[in-house]
């Protein structure tokens, strides 16, 4: 039984490398977070097979939490009434034992105490043993994104006897599953930390075989490495253009070009143009030439030179947005693009 | 091979409480009337079908047990004491079903299942409360909900269950309702998804060509409006075929042949075929001659899992009476299995005469006797011994049995806990053959009665004795001269 937990860089390949360890005999358990990775996954597993194979299980992580492990053990004796993303008022304090602690007045369960109620209604060896009983292959994608008491759960339920492979990508970190209060808090603010989590819950550590970007031109790779600060190494020796454009005119072209996909920090619906927000592009691998759209402090940022001093979420994103592109990369100031803006 | 291991019902008709568990193979109902056996039938339907509108058509207020009801609504009418349906249906030999196995079922243990809860709705308990506050005594039925679940609390629907099954109902036998649901099922599991769907497809089109080919000359002489043959999901292939035997459609056979052929040919092993096949009274209809095939064709079943709710002795005993389970008038929450019987008895009953094993396995007291002068004479000598208490008010059997075989009839009241009192003869050695043989059987509700004079060593003998002068008087060789 082999575990292990594979750290790749943004365009690697992350979900090409699970997709091909598939086959049509063994049960396959594959959990991720988002619901645009589900979709990629599922379209992947359709492409590969031609059908989606019975013997293939694709849950986002809520809802393998929800109807795996929770509904099955609790549902009836807990009387809940579904999952709720609001999180618990701070006003309300409850002990661990009080059921009131994980679940709305109206018996709706916080989704982010969901995993804690399971654990602490000594539900994980019985988790383990579903699992094992009805799976032999567990894939974890996107697992960096798991935080607060979901990590905790993944860990203790990697314990199950089952080939296990994490894969996920550090600095891709942008979404967490849920947090509680200071719950695994500074999981994500230390690499060797994290990485430490992973060792002591017996999974192999994996840096070498998704440590190369198959979409990412090597200006592209170089680019990141040393603005960004994320070491990202590219497959092959194509080159592609980096650059600042402030012109206003070429700006207002780049806008209008609906081919070149413009990235925001965020609110990219509030402009009329082919555009997502950074941390909303993980996963997507479908743009050629990517614009990335800097904020008035992100473009101090890049006349000083570097992006390492900013935000470590924003870098996080910034990293995402400007990993996407296969080609170029051009960055411009969201000044520019003032009068486009809808209100 | 998806097999139903246990059923439990709660406030579902006469059962408040029910937990039976069944054998993989053969289950065979007994019980007299009322006493829930085609209710046990109907609630393994329910629950696999997973059909609301079955449900809705049948009416709650008739699926609810009328007790339960009438406790609640005479009780404190308290929206928390509100009754509920539950039926749950314990299955094994699923692999690779998750979807089904979890804990949410009233024995809380892991295992695979699907349930129908019927439950008032929490959203509408305010109304319900309006309700029950004006002091009238019909129940809110119209604001409970009825869910299939599986145990692990996924939604169960007509196409996804997970289990096939038929039940055929003798007494429904010329019923079109269930005849085309008969026959519908059964071309389910004869036919693949494919095959279904090709034939369906094919079926449009001769219609088709049909309306093209034959009314052509008609409709070519109208103009706006024309004939065509109807295609709906009220007029397709699967409300269209029959099943035929020689070319003759069998609905149109007698009830008794209808009844064989339905669940013979439902017995039949397919690739496809059923899992599961309920039989409410198969005898019904049957002469004697098709009831001994039908039972040959049920010994031979493979790979299904049958039910037969039944009043026949001769069924119960020639399939196995190992495979009984008794279903109580009095205490329908507690069954009886007979599965506790040895195998040499079971053998005897399933090769011995044509017998009342069922007649002394349903009733409380009895008096097994030897032979038919016993029989004839049981009732007189009851009256006279009780001062004019009839056998029938007292509640009380009585059983003709062939002497050699009393044992056998002796376990099985042991295993039930029926009062029995039986008579024999002495044969001339009242401590070997009365009460020697008999020390393993004998206990406060079963005793052996006979004359301890070795002398008096059979019935008539006894009674010759004890009524010499009658006897004499009666049978005396001179009366048969006419003194005239």
């Amino acid at each position: 039984m082999d575990k292990s937990v594979i750290f790749a860089v943004a365009g690697s390949g992350k979900a090409s490398l699970l997709i091909e360890r598939l086959n049509e005999q063994q049960r396959f358990l594959i959990i991720t977070y988002t619901e645009s990775n589900y979709s990629n996954l599922r379209y992947k597993i359709i492409q590969r097979f031609g059908y989606f194979p019975g013997n293939i299980s694709l849950y986002t992580y809520f809802k393998f939490l929800h109807s795996f492990c929770y509904r099955p053990f609790l549902r009836l004796k807990k009387n809940t009434k579904g999952v709720t993303f609001k999180l618990p008022p701070t006003s309300e304090r409850f002990p661990l034992t009080n059921d009131r602690r994980f679940m709305t007045l109206g018996r709706r369960l916080y989704a982010n105490r969901l995993a804690k109620f399971v654990e602490q209604s000594n539900l994980v060896g019985d988790v383990i043993a579903r699992m094992e009983k009805y799976f032999d292959v567990f894939f974890v994608d996107e697992v960096q994104d798991f935080a607060g008491h979901d990590f905790n759960f993944l860990m203790a339920i990697s314990a199950a006897k089952l080939d296990t492979s994490f894969v996920g990508d550090f600095f891709q970190h942008t979404f967490d599953t849920s947090r509680d209060g200071n719950v695994n808090g500074s999981l994500h603010t230390d690499y060797n930390a994290y990485v430490a989590r992973f060792k002591s819950a017996k999974l192999k550590i994996d840096t070498e075989s998704l440590k190369k970007s198959r979409r990412c031109s090597k200006s592209v790779c170089e680019f990141i490495t040393e603005k960004i600060g994320v070491t990202i190494e590219a497959h092959d020796d194509r080159e592609s253009i980096v650059k600042y454009e402030d012109d206003p005119a070429i700006v207002s072209a780049i806008y209008e070009d609906s081919k070149t996909v413009k990235l925001f920090l965020k609110e990219h619906y509030k402009y009329n143009c082919y555009s997502q927000n950074w941390g909303a592009s993980k996963g997507v691998d479908l743009y050629q030439d990517v614009c990335v759209v800097l904020n008035s402090s992100n473009v101090k940022a890049w006349h000083s030179g570097s992006f390492q001093g900013i935000n470590p979420e924003t870098r996080n994103k910034l990293y995402v947005a400007c990993s996407r592109t296969r080609g170029n990369l051009t960055f411009i100031p969201e000044v520019l693009l003032k009068t486009f803006k809808r209100s | 091979m998806a097999t139903i291991r246990r059923i439990v019902l709660k406030n579902f008709k006469r059962f408040k409480n029910l937990e039976l568990e069944f054998d993989p193979e053969l289950n065979l109902l007994v019980g007299g009337n009322e006493a829930g056996k085609s209710s046990v039938l109907q609630a393994l339907d329910i629950v696999l079908s997973a059909s609301r509108s079955k449900v809705e058509s049948l009416g709650l207020e008739t699926l609810f047990n009328a007790e339960c009801i009438s406790e609640f609504l005479t009780g404190g009418r308290r929206i928390t004491d509100l009754p509920e349906l539950l039926l749950e249906v314990y299955l094994e030999g699923i692999d690779g079903h998750h979807e089904l196995d979890g804990r949410n079922n009233s024995k809380g243990i892991d295992h695979l299942g699907i349930k129908m809860v019927c439950k008032p709705v929490d959203e509408y308990t305010k109304e319900i409360q309006t309700i029950l506050s004006e002091k009238h005594d019909s129940f809110p039925f119209e604001y409970y909900s009825v869910h299939f679940q599986s145990f692990s609390d996924e939604a169960i629907f007509p196409y996804k269950k997970p289990l096939k099954h038929l039940l055929i109902d003798s007494s429904q036998i010329n019923n079109e309702y269930a005849t085309r649901e008969y026959t519908r099922s059964m071309y389910a599991t004869h036919a693949s998804v494919v095959q279904r769907n090709y034939h369906s497809f094919e079926y449009r089109k001769v219609k088709s060509k049909f309306k093209d080919d034959v009314f052509k000359e008609m409709n070519d002489g109208l103009d706006a409006y024309k004939f065509h043959v109807r295609t709906s999901p009220k007029a397709n292939v699967e409300t269209d075929i029959i099943i035929t035997e020689g070319d003759i459609p069998i609905d149109s056979k007698g009830k008794g042949r209808q009844c064989f052929i339905k669940t013979e040919f439902a017995l039949q092993n397919r690739e496809h075929a059923l899992d599961a096949l309920l039989l409410e009274e198969p005898e019904n209809h049957l002469s004697h001659v098709h009831m001994h095939k039908l039972i040959e064709r049920i010994r031979a079943s493979v790979r299904k899992q049958l039910f037969i709710a039944t009043h026949s002795s001769f069924i119960a005993t020639r399939l196995n009476l190992k495979k009984v389970l008794i279903l109580s008038e009095e205490h329908p929450s507690r069954p009886t299995s007979l599965k506790d019987l040895s195998g040499g008895t079971a053998n005897f009953f399933m090769k011995a005469p044509d017998n009342n094993v069922l007649e002394l396995a349903l009733c409380k007291k009895a008096i097994l006797v030897e032979g038919d002068a016993e029989f004839i004479l049981m009732d007189a000598l009851y009256r006279n011994s009780s001062g004019g208490a009839s056998t029938d008010t007292d509640g009380i059997h009585i059983i003709s049995v062939d002497g050699t075989s009393f044992k056998r009839y002796l376990e099985l009241a042991q295993l039930l806990g029926i009062k029995v009192a039986a008579i024999r003869d002495n044969d001339r050695n009242y401590k070997i053959n009365c009460v020697d043989n008999y020390s393993d059987y004998t206990s406060a509700s079963i005793q052996i009665f006979a004359d301890k004079n070795d002398a008096r060593y059979t019935f008539e003998v006894c009674m010759y004795q004890d009524n010499k002068a009658i006897c004499d008087g009666q049978f005396a060789a001179g009366r048969k001269t006419l003194t005239v």
